[in-house]
């Protein structure tokens, strides 16, 4: 539950802040031997600094990296540009081929976008009907000029799973670079970047962890060690990629939460995919329904609903104040913007504007799920109580 | 699923909330019209239905698939067409009806499949004088 009492069931945008990492940032914050700069070298500065290789310990422990592996920066989206422009930019320019998907996050589009206008070639692959990338299709995009390959390992709209592993094994095999965005994946499926060698780069943040926002991690192969093109200059902070000085009070947020989530990745899984199911079951009065992506391979927190005759903003309102969940079109700017991934998944927009995210997390319980569901079997009821004859059929 | 979410004014939240005169038209005496506007390009589809009796709109509902201010304005319409003689009743002005809702200027199009449905009714209104 959120706190105005709604029923919070956006944990894929954020996760609330876990208390015991706020009670370890608060702690920080009041120690003034933890106030110096870390790169100083004086004692309060070594104070600070022994804080922030115990995060940077935790972090990399998160997915099987060693501390030194971590790179930290302001967040999944920082992390995702550098890890995409700065290994791209530092290949030579006859091999700056990408190979990437339609339904990555706009962090991931963006720096690719970003490639073409350079001159780079950028392959979009299509997903499965679930919104994962298949392997198959990742070999048969790689070109000899492929400098990298960037995927998202758990797709942030229906929760659908790559097989990540068998992408690591080939780029490895084809000497190519591979960059996986883990903002939806870190914490909630098993990560070992020491058992896939083949992942150069993964980026991944606090604040879907329950840790802070304003931090993330990029996680840099150490061995062979990818070449990456810094985006700033400054003061050579993070191994002379990230230049600035370093916020310890997050830092020690995110090791906290990453130590965290770390000790409940062997249960925590498993009872919310529970959850996520029997939400899909308590939502089936509310048919005629469908669900954007599958039960499997997928995370355990995502379920990605369309409701025929329902118009995604007016459930959003008429669920205000009793449940907090995404749209599948982004309602922004006064014009509702059907998903991208939603279209690439070969949905109308139509039926995207009619689609609603939820996500579930640590926090969510039995009774919340049965809450959210009468909630919005009975804001859909209402709302298909005022369609015009015919609605119902044609708006699916 | 990003960006600045969309600003709803106390009135359109207030309508939206309540739906007055959504659904169908209780039973009663007079002829019985409708008018209607499915603009999904534009994600709002309007129905007013309304009996006509001794020259007055007797009664009048709405249904509507569409986002809150497209509902809230269907709602505010069909209450201001409520009793309203037929001859002397006018469709609404887009802009109108966004000052009265207190609407952004994105969602005009949205508010024209209002105003087009309103047009539609008034139009099967008159036919039956």
């Amino acid at each position: 539950m959120s706190g105005d009492g709604s029923v919070y069931l956006d944990w894929a945008a954020t996760a609330p802040l876990d208390a015991g990492v706020a009670a370890a940032m608060c702690a920080c914050l009041a120690d003034l031997a933890a106030q110096a700069n870390p790169s100083s070298g004086h004692a309060p500065g070594r104070a600070a600094a022994a804080l922030v290789a115990r995060a940077r310990a935790e972090v990399g422990a998160l997915i099987g990296a060693p501390a030194e592996a971590i790179v930290f920066t302001s967040g999944a989206t920082e992390s995702i540009n550098l890890a995409i422009l700065g290994a791209v930019r530092a290949a030579p320019r006859d091999r700056r081929h990408v190979v990437s998907s339609r339904v990555e996050h706009r962090a991931v589009v963006g720096a690719c976008r970003m490639l073409e206008r350079e001159g780079s070639g950028v392959s979009w692959l299509a997903p499965r009907p679930d919104g994962g990338i298949e392997p198959e299709a990742v070999a048969a995009a790689l070109r000899p000029d492929t400098a990298l390959v960037t995927l998202m390992q758990v797709n942030n709209e229906t929760g659908a799973l790559t097989d990540i592993a068998a992408v690591a094994r080939l780029c490895r095999e084809r000497g190519v670079l591979l960059h996986v965005d883990a903002a939806q994946s870190a914490g909630k499926v098993p990560i070992d970047v020491g058992a896939d060698d083949g992942i150069a780069l993964l980026s991944f943040c606090a604040h879907k962890l329950g840790g802070p926002k304003g931090v993330g991690a990029l996680y840099v192969r150490r061995e062979p060690r990818p070449l990456l093109s810094p985006l700033m200059s400054g003061g050579g902070h993070e191994a002379g990629l990230r230049p600035g000085t370093l916020a310890t009070h997050q830092l020690v947020g995110f090791g906290a939460a990453c130590a965290i989530v770390r000790g409940s990745l062997a249960t925590a899984p498993a009872r919310i995919r529970a959850l996520r199911e029997r939400l899909w079951r308590a939502l089936q009065p509310a048919a005629p329904l469908w669900r954007n992506g599958a039960a499997e391979p997928a995370a355990p927190g995502i379920l990605n609903v369309g409701f025929a005759g329902v118009e995604g903003e007016s459930l959003l309102l008429a669920l205000d104040g009793a449940v907090a969940a995404a749209s599948g079109a982004a309602c922004h700017s006064a014009v509702a913007e059907p998903s991208y991934v939603l279209r690439a998944l070969g949905r109308s927009d139509l039926a995207i504007q009619a689609s609603l995210r939820l996500s579930l997390g640590e926090g969510t319980t039995e009774q919340d799920v049965e809450r959210a569901a009468a909630h919005i079997v009975a804001a859909v009821r209402r709302l298909r109580s005022a369609l015009p004859p015919g609605a119902l059929e044609r708006i699916a | 699923m990003s960006g600045e979410p969309v600003r709803y004014s106390p009135r359109v939240r207030e309508l939206f909330a309540a739906l007055p005169r959504a659904g169908s038209l209780a039973a009663g005496a007079g002829t019985a019209v409708h008018g209607e506007s499915a603009a999904l390009d534009r994600g709002a589809w309007v129905r007013f239905e309304a009996r006509i009796e001794g020259g007055r709109i007797a009664d009048c509902a709405f249904r509507a698939w569409g986002c809150p201010h497209t509902l809230a304005a269907a709602a505010w319409l069909a209450g201001r067409m409520q009793s309203a003689p037929v001859t002397a009743t006018k469709a609404a002005e887009v802009r109108e009806l966004a000052h009265e809702i207190d609407a952004p200027a994105g969602k005009l199009g949205k508010l024209l499949a209002v105003v087009d449905a309103q047009e539609a009714l008034l139009a099967a209104a008159r036919a039956v004088q």
